[in-house]
């Protein structure tokens, strides 16, 4: 059976096929993009599991589906044969305790050790309160590290506080005198239960929880969320919401990127760069303040459009924008003539291609690693059906290679402000959203500043969402971070970390 | 460089004045006429570890924010410390993680008295929009015992070192 919405192309193949289907596209070059599962037993469709591919030069998801049949808790790990996959496998074990067959990996990802063996939090007719009784926050985490043997072989056990001011994850570094061997990291330390919680929020609702997936995220992670809806609903945003969102989605990756730039050189010890990147991004934040009354452009969305006219600040934010570019290409020029700090980037945290692209990495990562892939150009959006850059990639792959991809993507950023900014747009701000109809489902995609972010909805019965799928670009690059480190030393683990720009709250939701 | 340098010297300072209630950075929750200073009230030393129970990581921006040339709070010896046996206040974020309720636990006992305990952020309310679900608590003040809460959606870095100095002011006239 096949099925088809928009740029979307379901097709339900049966558990034994599931696994082919997927291998044969995954041999074709289809981008991985994601794998979940969803609890259909309340109308009588038992547990689903979806995959997503993007086509290569084309703008079409491959959606192939499968039904478990009644009973089954089991399916056929993916994992061996399209590595993207493992964490995604991992996940659908804790929370649907649906067994991936064969996978390598037998470990708890998301569920710590102080939740209960026995429940799996994302089954429908689980409750929350069931999950809260049998709870005990008391229990010590015993999460099994991959330990490396041999001699002079020494673990680093960092965090999950931590030092700085970042969010908790742990590190367990195995290393050789200075150099490190081996990197395990154990996050989901911030889980929140966000996916269950949107089921209970309600579709309207959902916005603001998207919004706060990931603290600098909001634009990303909330148009993604909308277009969601709006599809299952379909609805089309009037023009001068296109043209608001557009803008938006843009200012965060400018402000992000920014952001980043300044610092990595926190990351090398380099003061004077750095207190210079966090005073433009500061100017890039004030006036996000400025334009939606939020630093993290938080409020801004709502379903069918935006809630504000960000246009009416256009005269403003195209000064702003205009005068910290200059900036910003002096304070690159500053960033470059320093030996010290280039030292530091060029060759470390090399990314292997190969290895970015069998984990499924996404978003700058991937392309300062030669993989060509940006949701703008290849599934075009809002304004960038017109507005789409130039696909280009990196081939270093280390640190150097990722800050060259963000300078260029900023110089971008702000041509396309320029020229959307430059066009008068009249007209509402916002559609109305009918009733969502029951059984209505549909994927919403962009590219955030991390990389790509994908959301799956999917309506119930009762009005509400039956599973909201969230996959931020953080998920698919939290990964590949083991094999960036391995081989340099300890202290560059910082900068290779601020390189990538991960965030755990993104990741663990 | 060292243009920069010479030109830094003699430019006057441009630095958000925090002791004003019309700092930059978002209109001020907390109001009223705040005579004393920061400088005054904190004697010029005050060590802040900042934990991550389970926030969006917006509230550790806006703290991070406040080290960076525009606010500067360091200037009025405020300063945010890598370790907790360092630190004279523990900054909290988020809506406390059932995951890292025995990790900022283990940072209270670290910490050596006599300490005050801060929310930053709506969540360490009562789990402000995550509340309800399997995977928060039910706020900071059932865990901690907690001397105040910043309020936002993150709170602005000029929210926050407000908030900190209104919260320790409030526990030194008691």
């Amino acid at each position: 059976m096949t099925l088809r919405n928009g740029n979307e192309h379901y097709r339900e193949v049966s558990p034994d096929e599931f696994r082919n289907e997927c291998v044969s596209l995954w041999k074709k070059n289809c981008l991985p993009r994601l794998l979940f599962a969803t609890d259909e037993r309340e109308t009588g469709q038992g547990f689903c599991l979806y995959a997503v591919f993007s086509s290569p030069g084309e703008d079409r998801f491959e959606i192939p589906f499968m039904k478990l049949a009644e009973g089954t808790f089991s399916f056929q790990s993916l994992t061996v044969d399209i590595p993207a996959f493992h964490w995604y496998e991992r996940e659908i074990r804790d929370m649907f305790g649906l067994v991936p067959e064969g996978h390598p990996d037998e470990r708890q990802l998301v569920l710590h050790d102080c939740y209960p063996k026995d429940i799996f939090p994302l089954r429908r007719d689980v409750t929350v309160e069931a999950i809260k009784e049998r709870t005990d926050d008391q229990r010590i985490d015993r999460y099994p590290y991959i330990k490396v043997d041999g001699e002079a072989i020494y673990e680093i056990p960092v965090g999950p506080v931590h030092a700085g001011i970042i969010e908790p994850g742990h590190f367990r570094f195995s290393a050789v005198g200075e150099t490190v061997y081996y990197l395990d990291p154990r996050l989901f330390y911030v889980h929140k239960g966000v996916e269950k919680h949107f089921e209970s929020a309600g579709f309207n609702k959902g916005v603001a929880l998207a919004e706060r997936i990931s603290g600098v995220s909001t634009i990303g992670h909330g148009v993604a969320y909308c277009r969601a809806v709006e599809r299952m609903a379909g609805v089309s945003i009037p023009q001068k919401a296109v043209a608001g969102r557009t803008i938006l989605l843009e200012l965060e990756r400018l402000y992000n990127h920014v952001g980043d730039i300044a610092n990595m050189c926190a990351g090398t010890g380099f003061a004077v760069g750095y207190a210079r990147g966090t005073s433009l991004r500061e100017e890039l934040q004030a006036l996000n303040g400025r334009v939606t009354g939020s630093r993290f452009l938080r409020g801004a969305l709502q379903l069918g459009g935006l809630s504000r006219d960000v246009l009416e600040h256009a005269q403003h934010i195209l000064d702003t924008v205009l005068s910290v570019h200059d900036k910003f290409i002096k304070y690159k020029k500053f960033l470059f003539s320093d030996v010290g700090h280039m030292e530091r980037l060029d060759n470390t945290g090399i990314l292997p291609e190969e290895i970015a692209r069998n984990l499924g990495a996404t978003g700058p990562a991937a392309r300062a690693s030669g993989i060509q892939d940006d949701i703008r150009t290849s599934h075009p959006y809002l304004a960038y059906k017109r507005h789409a850059p130039e696909p280009f990639a990196e081939l270093t792959g280390d640190a150097l290679a990722r800050l060259n991809v963000r300078a260029r993507e900023i110089d971008y950023s702000v041509s396309v402000i320029q020229s959307l900014l430059s066009r008068p747009v009249t007209g509402g701000i916002s559609a109305d959203i009918p009733e969502i109809a029951a059984g209505s489902h549909a994927l919403g995609y962009t590219e955030g500043p991390r990389g790509s972010v994908f959301y799956f909805v999917k309506a119930a019965e009762d009005g509400r969402p039956l599973r909201v799928k969230v996959r931020s670009a953080s998920y698919c690059n939290w990964p590949v971070i083991s094999f960036a480190v391995k081989g340099n030393i300890v202290p560059d683990f910082p900068l290779i970390n601020k390189s990538f720009n991960l965030s755990y709250s993104g990741c663990d939701m | 460089m060292w243009n920069t340098i010479i030109k830094n010297i003699f430019k006057r300072k441009e630095a958000v004045n925090l002791d004003r209630d019309d700092a930059q950075g978002g209109s001020a929750i907390i109001s009223g006429n705040e005579a004393e200073g920061l400088k005054k009230i904190f004697g010029r030393s005050v060590r802040i570890r900042q934990v991550d129970a389970g926030s969006c990581n917006a509230c550790e921006w806006e703290c991070i924010a406040l080290g960076n040339p525009v606010y500067d709070v360091s200037r009025y010896g405020i300063d945010f410390v890598a370790s907790p046996r360092h630190a004279d206040i523990l900054l909290v974020t988020g809506p406390i993680s059932k995951s890292m309720v025995l990790a900022l636990r283990q940072t209270y006992r670290a910490t050596p008295g006599p300490r005050i305990i801060i929310g930053c952020g709506d969540c360490t309310v009562d789990g402000g929009i995550y509340r309800g679900s399997y995977a928060v608590t039910d706020g900071l003040r059932g865990i901690l015992p907690v001397a105040g809460i910043i309020p936002g959606c993150p709170p602005g870095p000029a929210e926050i070192a407000r908030g900190v100095r209104l919260i320790v002011k409030g526990l030194i006239k008691e």
